[in-house]
């Protein structure tokens, strides 16, 4: 009986966790090369792969094994070698870039200015060129950070320290230099109004502006005179809105009701930019005055903002009820139920009403539907 | 859910993982061809390519009822324009020969809309957490939400599917991050800490000879240099031509540091490191601060002096000295490694700071048989070929959590949906699931 030749084929399997733990690479692949009997007819395919795959790991990709501090270090580096790639992880997709985190001074940074000096979201937004959300969500990161810290739970330092050594970093500026801006403040998201092409005819004598546009976008019919000469420029309309969110009009009825399509003025993150940039244009020589405007409306914005949040959380206090039992590990919420046609169907026992009723299975036992939630409350 | 995804070579086909067997099937990847085959068959041969990396543990009818045909896109607005004009100008003189041919400002860029075909995908829980780089694969993501190492807003969440909403809060238990992203044991770590478990199980059952000296022997501060030794050495000798020179002078000067450790500690009564690390930590701390409130305005000699010093940064070199100016650098390492006190006043402030830093990673990244992964720890082969965190994440690596801020966007020029595959792939891939074929 011949030996059974199994030997190529059992080293071959064993191959990817050898080479895994950082031991020889350059020496295994030739071993599996060596498997010289053959008694089958068909020859392993995978063979001749592997041999590849292994030479290129040693040859052009032992580059990417380690990666070097400070430095990217991806695939499309191979690929081209220009410098404009080394932010590119995927060769094939130029349109992805890998784009730079926080640096661990710039977080510190971050909520320092937010918690400590108490500036408003607002302001260190601008200042540091850094979207709101984000800094909301550094703050309450880091804020999660240190009572981890001061209740001595793992952290993984090691693993941190490498990921910020992998990536591009946006630094914190030194003292007395201009901090780089990390990303766009002013996005404005595209409505999908805005995709369908309009024939609109407008006369000459008309200045048809951003106002106008946004209008006929959302079906709304043209402002009247009176209305239209209220309004310079847009940014008078954004500053109306600001103010008053719900002066904003309504075109539809019922369910199909929306909002009419406002300026970019009124719909960017940072619309006091604009007010800024407008006096600097109407009074180049008054910096100081200027300056006192921009402060002046930003405060402006943020007390309203302030307001509108408190008036928010009264009504939220108001409309419900919480009950918290000592000796229950549960807190019960206590809201009053609105019986009108729309909550409850016109009998009562729509499927979407509150309560148990004979007959109609509970949401959760009926089949087809989803039980994974969709929210968890923070 | 059998696990179909597997990175063979023969099929070429490009995962979300880390492994190296993707890398080489992503460095090797042509677009599949156009020429002679039909629209249906081009798109079909997209959407398999495409579905291969994106989603592919979700179900084709699942992934259909979850494609949204809408495309989320910003446009970033810049306020000096917004401010200088109302728009009037742009409508203004159309067909009265008013315009003049005028290049923009701004070179106009594309969005790529069709690179967002699969952004539904990114709100799930498990793709997330592999976007924020706590997992080397989609699949290990999805298996740490189901083992329970996952919660959101602070509590458990069991479904890899669960889609997060925009400012969710999602967070994985550091040590499997840790095993997920570092270098695995060889079967030499796997089995010292086999060996350091089974004196802890006869303890269990003899409760008499659970004093016996086994478990110090084992832990004993001078094994585990010797083994950080042992290691340094075989890293250097095998990835000689792989490592780059500044690393090999760090693991270099490492070594040397530990042989003079090793080589003076002669008796076996020295307890070393283990147990007051934290103490002298902040000692050391302490006399630091002391050192620098007296010595600052010498600072600028002994700079002057000490330029020459590299800096170190990489998480295996504790002790990066130079042989010539280190004598007692090393010589205080010994010391508070011994656990005495230390003569600071010979030593420089550069010294200082490395001793500081050697220490401070050595408290950080200790050396602990008991962990799953190779200690100390470094990050696994290959892992900064994927490296990357997409911006509708907010990342906090040290606590392992990150905050889903915001659902991925196109913008000019970029779409935030990490994909490996550009226009020629996404926009067929796209066309396939618009339910009106195109």
């Amino acid at each position: 009986m011949p030996p059974r030749v199994q030997t190529g084929r059992v080293s071959n399997t064993l191959l990817p966790y050898l080479t895994s733990t950082s031991s020889t690479t350059s020496s295994l692949p030739s071993s599996s090369s060596q498997c010289l009997r053959q008694f089958s007819a068909t020859t392993a395919s995978q063979t001749k792969l592997r041999r590849q795959m292994f030479e290129w790991l040693s040859t052009a990709g032992a580059g990417l094994k380690n990666h070097v501090p400070g430095e990217t270090n991806y695939l499309s580096r191979l690929k081209q070698g220009g410098p404009d790639d080394s932010n590119r992880p995927f060769p094939n997709n130029p349109n992805f870039v890998s784009e730079s985190i926080l640096s661990e001074d710039l977080r510190e940074e971050i909520y320092k200015r937010v918690v400590t000096k108490k500036q408003s979201l607002r302001a260190v937004s601008v200042e540091l060129g850094i979207d709101m959300k984000r800094i909301a969500a550094v703050v309450r990161l880091v804020e999660l950070e240190k009572r981890q810290r001061s209740q001595g739970k793992p952290l993984a330092l090691p693993y941190a320290r490498a990921v910020h050594e992998m990536v591009p970093v946006t630094p914190l500026a030194d003292r007395g230099e201009r901090q780089t801006y990390h990303e766009s403040i002013n996005d404005l998201p595209a409505h999908p109004l805005t995709g369908s092409q309009i024939f609109y005819p407008v006369p000459e004598s008309r200045s048809f502006n951003r106002v106008e546009a946004g209008r006929v976008f959302s079906g709304a019919p043209a402002m009247t005179n009176e209305e239209a000469a209220e309004i310079q420029h847009p940014y008078d309309l954004a500053q109306k809105v600001i103010e008053d969110p719900k002066s904003i009009g309504w075109i539809g009825k019922g369910e199909k009701a929306r909002q009419i399509l406002q300026p970019a003025d009124a719909r960017i993150p940072h619309p006091h930019m604009i007010g800024l940039e407008r006096d600097r244009l109407a009074h180049p020589n008054e910096r100081l005055t200027v300056q006192r405007r921009h402060s002046d409306r930003l405060a402006r914005q943020e007390a309203l903002e302030q307001e509108a949040r408190q008036r928010a959380q009264e009504h939220r206090e108001a409309s419900q009820k919480t009950v918290s039992p000592a000796d229950s590990r549960f807190d019960y919420r206590i809201q009053d139920t609105k019986f009108t046609k729309e909550t409850t169907g016109a009998n009562g026992r729509a499927p979407w009403a509150v309560g148990r009723r004979y007959g109609v299975p509970h949401e959760d036992r009926t089949r087809g539907t989803v039980k994974i939630p969709t929210r968890v409350d923070a | 859910m059998r696990n179909r995804a597997s990175n063979t070579l023969s099929k070429g086909k490009i995962r979300q993982s880390w492994s190296k067997y993707n890398l080489y099937n992503m460095s090797r990847f042509r677009s599949p061809a156009t020429m002679n085959r039909t629209f249906f068959q081009q798109k079909w041969s997209a959407k398999a390519v495409s579905r291969a990396y994106h989603g592919e543990q979700v179900r084709e009818g699942q992934w259909k009822r979850m494609f949204s045909r809408r495309i989320k896109s910003v446009i970033p607005m810049n306020t000096v324009d917004l401010a200088a004009d109302d728009g009037s100008l742009v409508s203004a003189g159309r067909g009265s020969g008013l315009t003049k041919e005028e290049k923009s400002r701004y070179p106009t860029r594309q969005t790529p809309y069709t690179n967002m075909t699969f952004a539904p995908l990114e709100r799930r829980l498990d793709v997330a957490i592999f976007r924020a780089m706590f997992a080397s694969s989609a699949r290990q993501a999805r298996q740490f939400v189901i083992h329970g190492a996952v919660t959101v807003n602070g509590q458990k969440m069991r479904h890899p599917s669960y889609l997060l909403n925009p400012g969710d809060l999602f967070q994985v238990e550091p040590d499997r991050v840790m095993f997920a992203t570092g270098t695995p044991k060889n079967k030499f770590e796997r089995r010292e800490s086999r060996l350091a478990q089974k004196p802890a199980e006869e303890a269990e059952a003899e409760t008499e000879k659970a004093e016996a000296e086994e478990p110090e022997e084992l832990k004993s501060p001078k094994e585990t240099l010797k083994a950080l030794m042992a290691r340094a050495k075989s890293v250097m000798s095998n990835d000689k031509d792989t490592l780059p020179a500044k690393r090999k002078q760090e693991l270099r000067g490492f070594q040397k540091a530990v042989r003079r450790v090793l080589s003076r500690s002669g008796s076996e009564s020295s307890n070393i490191l283990t147990q007051s690390l934290e103490v002298q930590f902040s000692h050391l701390t302490e006399l630091l601060k002391a050192k620098r409130e007296t010595k600052s305005p010498k600072q600028d000699k002994k700079q002057d002096n000490k330029a020459a010093k590299p800096e170190t940064d990489d998480s295996l070199a504790f002790e990066a000295d130079e042989p010539a100016a280190s004598d007692k650098l090393s010589a205080a390492f010994e010391q508070v490694t011994l656990g005495k006190d230390v003569d600071v006043s010979e030593l420089s402030n550069e010294e200082f700071d490395t001793l500081k830093r050697a220490l401070t990673q050595m408290r950080d990244n200790p050396i602990d048989n008991t962990k799953p992964y190779a200690t100390p720890w470094q990050p696994r082969d290959y892992m900064s070929a994927f490296a990357f965190i997409p911006r509708y994440l907010e990342v906090n690596q040290n606590i392992c959590a990150a905050v889903y801020l915001r659902h991925p966007v196109a913008r000019p020029g970029s779409a935030e949906v990490p994909t490996p595959f550009g226009e020629s792939i996404a926009t067929p891939a796209y066309g396939w699931y618009l339910r009106r074929r195109w």
